[in-house]
């Protein structure tokens, strides 16, 4: 995967971050943007950075939205879960009502709220570098994902440890699903306010034989 | 690192010409949503919930696209100031207002609220953030205000210069 700058694109895609508050959401989306980690006050609402990237050969601006984890702010956030190609459901795997909230409360607003049926979930356990805190096994987050149907990853924002290949693996499996690259669907487009181009026609024929 | 840097540079050549910012929007039918909150909360609610939803609701106004509902947030926030005690609610308000202000267009107002967050809570990112896209938009004003300015220079000079030909042919 590289970063490439510029304002032309083959697609768009919004990604969305959920999960406890604490668990490293903004931490993630920092390391993955910016390569930097802080220890950060907690998100206010909803936040988002643009990231352009070239995954799969194709030139990508992925729009990450970040969500706030406390309560008071969740029926703003539920908001934002629309249009979503992909949500990353993150817990913290040093606190284990980060996980368990997981099923008890996350996977369930996915299903209230998000409005792609196809759109692709990914479970990240993140905070990895703290291993002697570790409570939740690798093999709880793996049977999680079998059962949700989910990508499932383990990461540091801290460390940045397997942070690019969290969001690269994400952005493969929405490439290769049809509905969420077809044509017609609103978030894809290909613009430039000097370079007026139109669409791409063979935008969903790409990938494999 | 440099690559980086070059990049960056050359992305924020990109936003300076189609105007991105990196605060978030906020549809419509979201107002909405908190408003009817705000108005059910008013019946029988405890204080807190009750401050609760207008905090949604006053996230929701300024950023919201549309410069009336800015302007309400605005409002509702510098309302709501003087009667918070606690300095995180403090805070969040102080920054809600910094973004309604940004939206609105009153930089210097909004970069002194954001000023003060970072004052508190100096790693605040959002607030970081923020200042940035206000330092942003008022580097870009001046850039376009030089631009006019240079315009109305350069007329000023060319009819200076006709008037200086005339002159010296009458010589």
């Amino acid at each position: 995967m590289e970063s490439s700058g510029g304002s032309e694109f083959d697609y768009l895609f919004k990604l969305l971050m959920i999960g406890d508050s604490g668990v490293g959401k903004s931490s993630l989306l920092l390391s993955f943007t910016s390569d930097t980690f802080e220890d950060l006050s907690p998100t206010i609402g909803v936040d988002f950075k643009v990231k352009h990237v070239t995954i799969g050969g194709k030139k990508l601006k992925l729009a990450i939205w970040d969500t706030a984890g406390q309560e008071r702010f969740r029926t703003l956030t539920s908001s934002y879960y629309r249009g979503a190609q992909g949500i990353i459901m993150v817990y913290d795997v040093t606190r284990r009502e980060t996980f368990t909230n997981l099923s008890d409360i996350w996977a369930k607003e996915i299903d209230l709220y998000s409005t792609n049926q196809d759109c692709i979930k990914m479970l990240v356990g993140n905070k990895v570098d703290k291993e002697s805190e570790r409570v939740v096994t690798k093999k709880e987050g793996i049977d999680f994902a079998r059962e949700y149907g989910c990508l499932f990853i383990e990461c540091s924002a801290k460390t940045r440890v397997n942070v690019e290949h969290c969001f690269e693996e994400l952005v493969l499996k929405i490439l290769d699903t049809p509905s969420l690259t077809a044509e017609g669907s609103t978030t894809v487009k290909k613009s430039n306010i000097f370079n007026q181009k139109p669409p791409v026609s063979d935008a969903s024929t790409s990938g494999c034989c | 690192m440099d690559s980086k840097k070059i990049g960056k540079f050359f992305d924020s050549i990109g936003d300076f010409f189609t105007g991105a910012d990196s605060i978030p929007w906020c549809e419509s039918d979201i107002v909405l949503g908190c408003e009817r909150e705000v108005i059910a909360a008013e019946k029988d609610s405890s204080e807190e919930f009750k401050s609760e939803c207008r905090l949604r609701l006053s996230w929701a106004l300024v950023h919201s696209k549309r410069p009336e509902d800015v302007q309400r947030g605005i409002a509702m926030l510098e309302a709501a100031l003087p009667s918070t005690s606690d300095p995180l609610q403090m805070r969040e308000k102080m920054y809600l207002l910094a973004v309604g202000y940004f939206r609105s267009g009153d930089y210097s107002r909004s970069r002194q609220l954001a000023d003060r967050c970072l004052e508190i809570a100096p790693d605040w990112r959002q607030a970081i953030t923020l200042k940035k896209s206000i330092e942003d938009r008022i580097k870009k004003d001046g850039v376009i205000g030089i631009g006019i300015a240079a315009t109305a220079l350069g007329a000023v000079g060319l009819v200076a210069g006709g008037l200086a030909a005339a002159l010296s042919r009458k010589k």
